[in-house]
């Protein structure tokens, strides 16, 4: 049995451990790009959203490479995403493709521990409470390593330097074999992050990135936006979502993820009172909290068609005036350039400069009592 | 007085006391999306509850433009015209009814409508900030009957319970009689026609089962309904000679005779859609398949996949995918149904000269 799954962000690096230390091999195909992509939508239904198509170009590239199983997650809910792994393993079959097929939420979950089973042989379920452990050791881990990284890029003294230090320890936190082995290299990681030379000034932008999971994860979609953002804006840009919590909290191993996100389903209840399937809780939570978090514009970024994101975006433009907080819209799909992107960017980074200027200027100016006279 | 009773409603107090004064409220119920469904059920419903009900006019181009201009860009054409509709009221009537469908029937998994269904009144909510809020109707089966909805918007009108359980039963004859037309055959358009002038006048032409091809067409009754989402493409297959099913005329029995062929799918509606897709597959005397849907519409673009991998089709049956959109030319629609037909005659008399052969 060698089982793949696609890519989404450095989810990679905790799913390979998962699948290899119960005993089965992983097969993980290159970081998707833009060939993927157009790999994908040459496929793909015309209007599905984005994640499909590139998600389905990488399950291509994992069989070129011989998986033999496809494992996905899927779900009976409102968003496309459910269906997924169902089309996308109708079409691989179609074109000719042969697998077994390992859909995660679809089948009987019986019927999925009876494959995992006659893959593994004995000990099967003891095998698995080590995988989930090592699991969540790396997982905890990328997410450290990607929290660092996008604080410390743009305040790097020189340019480069959080991005080679970053790549060397995913590298690093991947090939690691156990659990004292993550922690150690979590303890180095620390001690290089905190000897690296930071810019102290205060003046960093602060950008909230909101929106579908897959596009604020996946920087082959975004355009690399987090780490663009950082290193060629100097704009701190935090994403709502993390691949930590996207794989931990189905899995109830972390109580805080659990707690955060029924905050937000009540928060925007407000807003959308009944569930979409999607992360519309969180892009709407994420724009409310950002002037409270202190961040100086929200970023909502969306594949083409995306059904809760597009509802999302008939209520942010009022959650923009009453909070008085920038949104800026940027939709993603196969046709969508590095240009245009950079272009509206660097309009909006340049607004909120101003803006943040303009009420610091504000401040100063009546601490020297002229605003108020 | 009336802007009183709009700041009573905006207020979300009852409006019980708003309806003190002797005119009637009036309710605008919007002639898109779930209106093709169920219009019959809702008209009778507000008129028991004592409120003027009045439908936008049937889509034209000034309301498409409106609503394409006012929604966000990348949804289906079905919620822009919904935002036309709802712009068209919008000052004409006190509230407007979108009905908010969650679930609509119980199956041993999750079911759902589409997001948008679900989120319909939020998105007019948010886009209409000097309309009063849109009258609460929850249909969420999942968790509470279909009457529950009834009721909590009865109350929140201020009716009896008496009321409320008149006006729902005579809704419900209603809604049954809206159903058994489009059993006969009658588009959900002529269906709803025919209830508000009430003639038994001949069936429509594109009914006739005397015609030499039949095309069924599959697609939401939101696109077959309206005809200028459609571009007319009923009368088109009529024009050129063919006789017209659709998978609104079929019962629930029809649909859920197909359960054991299909998936699993959450989606309520799209589930009937493929349903129907495989019952025209097999069913006798239809020579050619239309699967209808509109740009951007979420489930349909992965259940069009399912309806050309995954429906059975014994006969070979020709399957046709029409995608529409508010910048759909009718002369397109309508040279792809003239020559869908011509396919179809042509295939027809090809196979009939090979059994001759034989």
């Amino acid at each position: 049995m060698r089982v793949a799954f696609p890519h989404m962000g450095n989810a990679y690096i905790p799913l390979r451990a998962l699948v290899e230390h119960v005993g089965v091999e992983a097969v993980v195909p290159e970081r998707p790009n833009r060939a993927t992509l157009e790999l994908g939508a040459k496929h793909a239904p015309e209007f599905v959203c984005l994640p499909f198509k590139i998600t389905l170009g990488d399950c291509m590239n994992a069989l070129e490479k011989g998986a033999d199983t496809m494992a996905m997650v899927c779900g009976m809910w409102a968003c496309r995403f459910g269906n997924y792994g169902h089309v996308q393993h109708l079409i691989l079959r179609d074109m000719g493709y042969e697998f077994e097929s390992l859909l995660i939420g679809r089948e009987d979950p019986r019927a999925v521990w009876e494959k995992v089973k006659r893959a593994v042989g004995g000990g099967a379920f003891r095998r698995l409470l080590g995988a989930a452990a090592v699991f969540r050791a790396k997982a905890a881990a990328v997410e450290e390593i990607e929290s660092k990284a996008r604080f410390a890029r743009p305040r790097e003294e020189r340019r480069g330097d959080t991005d080679r230090i970053m790549e060397r320890y995913l590298t690093r936190v991947d090939e690691a074999d156990t659990i004292r082995r993550v922690r150690e290299i979590r303890r180095e990681l620390r001690e290089e992050f905190s000897a690296l030379p930071l810019r102290d000034d205060d003046d960093v932008l602060r950008v909230r990135i909101v929106g579908e999971l897959y596009v604020l994860l996946e920087p082959s979609l975004n355009f690399d936006l987090v780490r663009r953002l950082g290193a060629v804006h100097g704009v701190e840009a935090q994403p709502i979502l993390s691949t930590y919590r996207w794989l931990l909290s189905p899995l109830w191993l972390d109580p805080f993820l659990h707690v955060s996100s029924s905050r937000a389903r009540r928060v925007s209840r407000a807003y959308l009172p009944y569930v979409l399937g999607g992360e519309e809780h969180m892009t709407i939570t994420g724009a409310l909290d950002a002037p409270r978090q202190g961040f100086d514009g929200v970023i909502h970024a969306y594949p083409l068609t995306c059904m809760p994101e597009n509802i999302c975006r008939t209520v942010l433009p009022h959650i923009s005036v009453t909070r008085d907080v920038p949104i800026l819209g940027l939709c993603f799909d196969e046709h969508t350039s590095t240009v245009g992107t950079n272009t509206r960017l660097e309009a909006f980074l340049d607004m909120l400069r101003s803006r943040r200027g303009r009420g610091r200027n504000a401040k100063e100016l009546e601490a020297e009592g002229v605003l108020r006279a | 007085m009336r802007s009183l009773r709009i700041r009573r409603v905006r207020k979300g107090m009852s409006l019980k006391h708003a309806q003190g004064s002797k005119a009637a409220m009036r309710v605008g119920v919007p002639r898109a999306l779930m209106f093709y469904r169920y219009y019959p059920f809702l008209k009778m419903l507000l008129e028991g509850f004592g409120c003027e009900v009045v439908a936008s006019p049937p889509t034209n181009l000034r309301i498409m433009g409106m609503g394409t201009d006012l929604c966000v860009d990348d949804i289906c054409v079905a919620v822009k015209a919904l935002f036309g509709h709802v712009r068209h009221l919008e000052g004409e009537v006190d509230a407007v009814l979108v009905p908010r469908l969650v679930s609509v029937e119980k199956k041993d998994y999750d079911t759902f409508t589409c997001p948008k269904l679900i989120a319909a009144p939020d998105m007019v909510r948010f886009s209409f900030p000097h309309l009063p809020p849109p009258l609460e109707f929850v249909v969420d089966v999942k968790k509470a009957p279909f009457w529950w909805g009834c009721l909590r918007l009865g109350r929140r009108l201020g009716v009896s319970l008496r009321g409320i359980a008149r006006s729902y039963a005579a809704a419900t004859r209603e809604q049954r009689r809206f159903e058994d037309l489009q059993r006969e055959g009658l588009l959900p358009e002529d269906a709803l026609k025919r209830m508000e002038n009430g003639n038994d006048g001949p069936p429509p032409a594109y009914a006739s089962a005397e015609r030499d091809v039949t095309v069924a067409v599959v697609g939401h009754p939101y696109l077959l309904g309206d005809p200028l989402v459609s571009k007319r493409l009923i009368h088109w297959l009529d024009s050129s000679g063919a006789r017209v099913l659709a998978s609104t005329m079929l019962s629930r029995r029809d649909l859920e005779r197909e359960a054991r062929k299909l998936p699993d799918l959450s989606w309520s509606y799209e589930w009937e859609l493929l349903a129907a897709a495989s019952h025209f597959m097999e069913a006798d005397g239809v020579d050619g398949v239309i699967y209808l849907t509109s740009f951007g519409c979420g489930p349909d673009s992965l259940v069009t996949e399912m309806v050309r991998r995954e429906v059975p089709n014994p006969h070979g049956r020709a399957l046709l995918d029409l995608v529409l959109d508010e910048h759909s030319a009718e002369s397109g629609v309508r040279t792809r149904a003239e020559a869908f037909v011509d396919l179809l005659r042509h295939r027809k008399r090809a196979r009939s000269r090979e059994v001759e052969k034989r």
